[in-house]
């Protein structure tokens, strides 16, 4: 991992939607930074903003409704401070997305051959010959087989699998710096998914691209990720390298979460309780409601500081602070490490 | 998430299925058999016993004569009120829920209320005014509070001052060349606009409906060839054939509707079929299919209520269609010339429309706001019985 | 390849159609009796002959003694040969009447119907890319406008205003004007609006309620990963599926507003199109002329249903060929 300043930084990151029941939360304020060749991990359940939080890099939320604010720093520029037309230049290019349902992600009227071409055509005054060859030669790339044959069939005549790596294809017609994956396995089955993740892998190593991988599946995350952030209700709840958090996660929520994994914890029914509302979130820690540990000091005042517990492992939760007896939370870790470390050295 | 589910209305209900098989006839069916025997029994009595001049109401001194399409708008009213109002009045949280979708739509509230006052009008109308009347000498009054010079005006039934013929209470919206009283002939046209829509709707809905089920469960060679007839319908040019019989033959009301509606109900058709193929796969029909019941027990409790809604909407949807193909034709004077419709006003005042605007634009205007009710009613009903499309929308 | 088979297929279903329209044609016209026997019989009484003598020769010329097939066999050949027969009324034969209405009525509805298919989805994408707002709302009350108010009355009004009150378009439409003249454009604007304003409503709703469903679907915002713009990401990633299932409503909405309205407004407006070439001809009791248009529009509407459900599958990759 380079020292010098990382490929992509996020600081205050807050977006928000007006609704007609009024501002809606969807991140706030997060911090992160992802390096060149690197793999982050933003983890947490359904409805945390973690989508959302990577959407609002390019601003490609939908706006209206929804507004974003703070700094998003790639390659010494600011993203948050461009123009539309500056920032398209880089949309597709520089960092490219693929999404949760390649079913639904591509365009049911064009060939894929098409859609590809134009990912790279609008970016660049290609001649339709080169952009062609450019596009089998990355259909080649991704795994899709008699890749100029199928260059003119329709998404439709694709295995979901296969529509995932088109979407792949096309995420690369720039050799981005960085790929924002958003759940990109999740529809699909665990075979394929496997699959998917190790052509990510590879092409990681081949154009290498920081990776910003969105999931909700912690065993996914123990594959690919060098580095974890745990989101939880719009602010970030830990973070730090994927073996110290998997081998002793330190916030609750964290815990709670590694728990929930089937072949760990055994806890197989989730965490209890439902996500804050997001128009009027709580005072104190967002995760206060549904902790095993909830003091008073929980839910008063903001969300707690991020407290380093290990060297480059860092949680918000009021435990951490000096005035406060952290090994009850502590205590919570021993019981999923001997498990978790098998886990965790799964990723090589 | 709401933790208590809305109830469907489309549940299985066991103890109706443990009957099966026995001949049962809801609230709604014994009601309509009672009410439509006396009209059926009037209708035989007026056909075999009464000349073709008497008026039916002769035997109780009423001059009132009922044609056969009265008989059919008659039936079609008690079918609608058996199986259509009832039900609402049966099922009060439903209603209540449908209501509340559809009061959202304020457009649709007022087509409602605009809908009701024609068909108030229509019904009630001819039984308490009488019919408009030809008097030449009051020819092309203008309407109340309009006034037209004097000397457009033979013989001017207001005031006339400084030269202008005032409108009066007694024509609210003037007369026609002929003296005819506008207003009169909107009400009396009420009539027919109500008789149009209510009788083709009921045939389109009893041939759609059967049709598209029959084609749905018959499967097979059976599907195939219904829906290749229902694909001959839906490419039929419908005023074309309705202009070749008028010139044949010669046409009243009755060949209209019936040629209207006999082309009207591929769209349902296609509709219903699709709608109970898809229902036949539902798990609760499955599971109470099993449990014994019949064919014709899944499409009445089960296909008829799921695509009821977006049939109504159909239907409300194509009665605009009717009415403005009556008004084309007897604009051109292709119409039944026997029946006061809208149509015919508007034909009957196109030559005097640069003086007396009135008898044009009293009826096109109704018309208009008729259709354009119909319209947005539809396009409610459409966002009312169809929660998703509304979410998704917001 | 399935396309070819399936249009094939398509086009001897289309032929089929048409086969049974004109056989029930027939079916009503033998059915009835001729009027050209009445009217001869009546010519006979009038002058003092025989009619039942004058029927009776009258039936023998018109070969209406023959068997009924042979007769539905030459009702065929002279149908699908364009041997449609003479037209008194019009002292010419038929094709060539219809021809001439031909002229007159393309004049109006070819720039009709390319102004419904362009504006309609481009207003309608644009209603539901604003949806809720007030352009939205202004579009959706001008569709239901539209398509409320009939076309006739609308004609007669907008003729009341502009032609008698204000003075400024012809009343009488005038055929010798050149077809590309200012004057032309003049007489035609009124006739064209109208129908516009009568087609344009169904496919600005179809448009934006369909287009709704793609403005939030997951391809725009692939498309919008991708750097798209959004002017392009309107043009070719919303519009281009929203033409799908407007494919299989616009050419039916335009084909029954084309044989409905093109009746009424050639009548309001004087032009002497296929329209008024009907209503002329039913009204002489010219029944070759009349069986023509007749012939015409149901050609038209065929071929329309056969080119709606050509360019639907076209449009649409994921259909399958065999199974319809």
């Amino acid at each position: 991992m380079s020292t010098a300043e990382p490929l992509l930084e996020v600081e205050d990151l807050t977006t928000t939607f007006s609704t007609d029941d009024g501002e809606l939360m969807a991140v706030d304020g997060i911090d992160f930074s992802v390096d060149s060749g690197e793999t982050v991990c933003i983890v947490g359940e359904s409805g945390s903003g973690k989508t959302v939080a990577t959407e609002s890099i390019t601003r490609i939320v939908k706006s209206p409704p929804g507004h974003v604010e703070g700094s998003v720093r790639f390659k010494g520029q600011d993203l948050l401070e461009m123009s539309e037309p500056e920032l398209r230049d880089i949309r597709g290019y520089e960092i490219a997305h693929i999404f949760q349902n390649p079913q639904e992600a591509m365009n049911h009227c064009y060939t894929v051959g098409w859609q590809i071409m134009e990912a790279l055509q609008i970016h660049r005054d290609v001649s339709n010959e080169e952009a062609r060859a450019k596009a089998v030669d990355l259909l080649d790339k991704v795994g899709i087989a008699n890749a100029s044959s199928r260059f003119d069939d329709h998404p439709h005549e694709f295995s979901g699998g296969q529509k995932q790596r088109v979407m792949i294809a096309m995420a690369l017609v720039g050799d981005p710096d960085l790929l924002i994956a958003d759940e990109p396995t999740t529809a699909l089955d665990v075979t394929v998914q496997a699959q998917i993740l190790r052509l990510l892998d590879d092409l990681q190593e081949e154009f290498d691209m920081g990776i910003l991988f969105v999931t909700h599946d912690l065993g996914v995350v123990a594959e690919i990720a060098d580095r974890i952030i745990v989101m939880y209700a719009g602010k970030v709840m830990e973070r730090g390298g994927v073996l110290d958090i998997f081998d002793h996660p330190a916030h609750p929520y964290t815990q709670q979460l590694l728990n929930c994994l089937p072949d760990i914890g055994g806890n197989t029914g989730g965490i209890p309780g439902k996500l804050p509302d997001p128009h009027d979130p709580p005072d104190g820690c967002r995760f206060a409601a549904r902790c095993d540990h909830t003091i008073d000091a929980c839910r008063t005042g903001q969300q707690p500081e991020e407290v380093e517990v290990n060297p480059g492992q860092k949680a918000s939760c009021v435990y951490y602070r000096p005035a406060h007896d952290d090994s009850v939370i502590r205590d919570g870790i021993q019981n999923t490490e001997p498990d978790t470390t098998e886990v965790g050295s799964a990723d090589d | 998430m709401a933790t208590k589910k809305p109830e469907r209305f489309d549940q299985v209900d066991w103890s109706e299925l443990s009957e099966s098989g026995r001949l049962d006839l809801s609230i709604n069916s014994i009601g309509m058999v009672i009410t439509s025997l006396p009209v059926v029994l009037l209708g035989l009595y007026d056909w075999r016993f009464i000349g073709d001049r008497t008026d039916t109401f002769e035997f109780i001194g009423l001059s009132r004569n009922l044609e056969s399409l009265d008989y059919f708008f008659i039936f079609t009213l008690l079918l609608f009120f058996f199986y259509l109002i009832l039900p609402l009045a049966q099922n009060p949280r439903m209603t209540k829920y449908y209501w509340k979708e559809f009061k959202r739509n304020r457009p649709a509230v007022v087509s409602l209320g605009w809908l009701l006052i024609v068909f108030a009008g229509g019904l009630l109308g001819p039984l308490v005014i009488s019919a408009p009347e030809q008097d030449i000498l009051i020819g092309h009054q203008p309407p109340v509070f309009l006034s037209v010079d004097a000397a457009n005006v033979a013989n001017c039934v207001g005031d006339i001052v400084g030269g202008q013929c005032q409108g009066t209470w007694e024509y609210p919206l003037g007369t026609t060349r002929g003296g005819k009283s506008v207003f009169t002939s909107i009400i009396y046209g009420m009539t027919i606009s109500m008789q149009i829509a209510f009788i083709t709707t009921t045939i389109v809905a009893a041939i759609g409906i059967s049709f598209g089920t029959v084609s749905a469960y018959a499967g097979g060679w059976v599907d195939e060839v219904l829906m290749r007839f229902v694909d001959i319908i839906l490419s039929f040019p419908t005023l074309l054939m309705f202009l070749l019989i008028l010139y044949i033959y010669g046409a009243g009301l009755g060949m209209f509707i019936l040629v209207f509606s006999l082309f009207a109900w591929g769209g349902t058709a296609r509709y219903v079929r699709s709608k109970s193929l898809s229902v036949s796969e539902e798990e609760y029909i499955k599971a109470s299919r099993i449990s014994g019941a019949s064919t014709y027990r899944v499409v009445r409790k089960h296909v008829v209520p799921n695509t009821a809604s977006s049939i109504i909407t159909q239907l409300t949807l194509l009665i605009p269609g009717f009415l403005l193909a009556e008004a084309q034709l007897a604009f051109l004077g292709l119409g039944d010339s026997n029946i006061p419709s809208w149509g015919q006003l508007i034909s009957a005042g196109r030559s005097d429309l640069a003086f007396a605007p009135w008898i044009v634009l009293a009826p096109g205007i109704v018309l208009f706001l008729t259709i354009l009710a119909f319209n947005f009613l539809g396009d409610a009903l459409l966002d009312a019985l169809n929660p998703e499309a509304e979410a998704e929308s917001e | 390849m399935g396309l070819g088979r399936y249009i094939t297929a398509r086009v001897a279903w289309a032929a089929v159609v048409s086969l049974i329209i004109v056989t029930i044609t027939f079916v009503l016209l033998a059915a009835a009796p001729n009027p050209s026997i009445r009217e001869a019989a009546t010519q006979a009484a009038l002058q003092g002959g025989d009619p039942a003598a004058a029927a009776e020769r009258e039936r023998e010329l018109r070969g209406l003694n023959e068997p009924l097939h042979v007769r539905y066999l030459d009702f065929l050949q002279s149908v699908y040969t364009l041997d449609w027969g003479w037209s008194q009324h019009r002292s010419q034969p038929v094709t060539e009447a219809l021809w001439e209405g031909l002229y007159y009525t393309a004049q109006y509805s070819i720039p009709w119907t390319i102004l419904t298919v362009i504006l309609g989805p481009i207003v309608g994408v644009y209603s539901a890319a604003n949806m809720y707002s007030w352009k939205d709302h202004a579009a959706t009350g001008f569709a239901f406008f539209g398509y409320a108010i009939p076309n006739f009355f609308f004609g007669i009004i907008l003729l009341l205003i502009f032609g008698v009150w204000l003075d400024v378009i012809p009343v009488v439409y005038d055929t010798s004007v050149p077809l590309f003249s200012l004057d032309n454009v003049i007489q035609l604007i009124i006739p064209v609006f109208v129908l516009v304003t009568g087609s344009i409503g169904a496919t600005m709703r179809v448009s934006r309620n369909e287009s709704a469903e793609f403005q939030n679907s997951d391809f725009m915002k692939t498309a919008k990963a991708k750097g798209v713009s959004p002017l392009r990401a309107y043009a070719y990633h919303v519009m281009r599926p929203t033409l799908v299932p407007l494919s299989t409503t616009l050419v039916g909405q335009l084909l029954a507003l084309f044989l409905g309205s093109s009746l009424l407004v050639e009548v309001v407006f004087g032009i002497p199109g296929l329209g008024r070439l009907t209503f002329d001809a039913l009204v002489a009791q010219d029944t070759n002329l009349v069986l023509g248009a007749t012939l015409v529009f149901t050609f038209i509407a065929v071929v329309g249903n056969l080119v709606e459900d050509l360019v639907f599958t076209i449009l649409d990759p994921r259909i399958s060929y065999d199974d319809r």
